[in-house]
């Protein structure tokens, strides 16, 4: 009779483990292939990437929009991990460089998969509630950034406010500072950092 | 019937003064059915962007046949571009600077309510435009071109308020207007934070007009 197994010793299933690494390896090769040319790929460029067959993808994903919206919750996943609000009581100057400094990591590592996400939203509703929440983490951070000076407006003034903030560092705003006018990153930092100072109200004083 | 018409040459010919001129009918008819399937083609554009078109559709639309689309242009690709061009004309006919010698307050303004308009109207094309041009070099050049043209109109309008600083910051100061005012940039105020075009056209006069810097005095 087989001995009964410990409560305390949680069972580890193998089979589950190597499928969820295989369904990430192809998550990984779906956003590497994006990486390297804007147009979506095919299951056949996904699966010889992966190292896989093409079978294997469907085993995992229905489709390919299912592929996508997985690929996508990954990478906004990491892109959240990457980007956490740092220096979020610092004086406005340090604040204004952190959440550039921040916002520009997370363009430059997020531009190929975010233009699939836009091409793509209108095939899917979920793609599309991806970008929605998306936008509005954006929008989430700015108001935690800049909540001294965002608290001396009142609406619609405040609103505006976010809306100009969240135009100016939109992703494909950046991009065009690199890739159509071709800025290095630091000087396409130094246009947000100077834009962004311009457009905030003064910052209250301090409270004793 | 010579190839060579009236329309076909070039306008230092020496042609007799006397000869009233031909006018080519084929060649007219033509051009007006070229016209008409651009025509069909942006309206199509505007209820299903960014969903392109297809050669049934854009047919059935301007009331011609799949073979007469094919007859002048070679391809879809072919009729993309021939319709860019025509926005980009007909975009700049319409959207002509207005009030440039005015305050501050008034070219603010107009060039706001220019470019929301401009951004209504051609937002679908737009659209169209950015997301079939990965294989166009000359699509690519399209886009490039308008963002030019941009690039231009708003330092043209701004230019007292932007002589006034040194490089770096005219040009920061440029780029971030030209973010600002980007097609998205209105489209997500309009369809993401659902402001009326007023509304709309509100922001930006109150986001430029904080990125600008003073106008200097004696300047409209």
């Amino acid at each position: 009779m087989p001995a009964p197994s410990s409560p305390k010793t949680p069972r580890i299933d193998g089979r589950r483990l190597r499928s969820e690494r295989t369904k990430q390896l192809i998550i990984e090769a779906f956003l590497a292939l994006v990486r390297e040319d804007p147009k979506l790929p095919t299951a056949v460029q996904i699966a010889e990437r992966a190292g896989y067959s093409v079978r294997s993808i469907f085993e995992r994903f229905p489709d390919l929009n299912a592929l996508r919206v997985a690929a996508t919750d990954y990478g906004l996943a990491q892109a959240a991990a990457l980007a956490p609000a740092r220096n979020v009581d610092g004086s406005r100057q340090t604040r204004i460089e952190s959440q550039v400094e921040t916002r520009a990591q997370t363009c430059e590592r997020g531009i190929a998969l975010w233009r699939v996400l836009l091409n793509s939203q209108d095939e899917s509703d979920e793609l599309k509630l991806r970008v929605r929440r998306a936008r509005e983490t954006t929008i989430t951070r700015l108001e935690l950034m800049y909540k001294p000076e965002l608290s001396t407006l009142a609406e619609p003034e405040r609103r505006d406010m976010l809306i100009a903030l969240e135009a100016l560092t939109d992703i494909e705003s950046w991009a065009r500072m690199r890739e159509l006018h071709g800025l290095p990153y630091d000087e396409a930092r130094a246009v947000w950092t100077y834009a962004i100072d311009r457009l905030l109200p003064p910052t209250p004083a301090a409270k004793p | 019937m010579t190839a060579s018409t009236v329309t076909d040459l070039p306008p230092d010919s020496a042609s007799p003064p006397a000869k009233p001129e031909r006018i080519d009918g084929r060649h007219l008819r033509s051009e007006r059915t070229k016209r008409l399937i651009i025509e069909a083609y942006m309206a199509l554009v505007r209820e299903s962007s960014p969903r392109v078109p297809t050669a049934a559709e854009i047919a059935e639309r301007a009331g011609y046949s799949v073979r007469s689309i094919f007859e002048r242009f070679p391809d879809l690709q072919a009729l993309r571009l021939a319709a860019t061009d025509q926005a980009i004309a007909d975009a700049r006919a319409t959207n002509a600077p207005r009030d440039l010698p005015a305050d501050r307050a008034t070219r603010l303004r107009a060039q706001v309510e220019i470019r929301g308009r401009g951004c209504d109207q051609w937002l679908p094309m737009w659209r169209v435009l950015n997301s079939n041009s990965a294989d166009s070099a000359e699509l690519q050049e399209r886009i490039r071109m308008t963002r030019s043209l941009i690039l231009r109109r708003i330092e043209l309008v701004f230019k007292p308020e932007l002589s006034t600083l040194p490089d770096a910051e005219r040009s920061r100061t440029v780029l971030a207007i030209e973010a600002l005012t980007d097609f998205e940039s209105w489209a997500r105020m309009r369809e993401f934070f659902g402001l009326s075009f007023d509304e709309a056209c509100a922001a930006w006069v109150r986001a430029i007009d904080s990125l600008l810097p003073p106008t200097p005095a004696g300047a409209s």
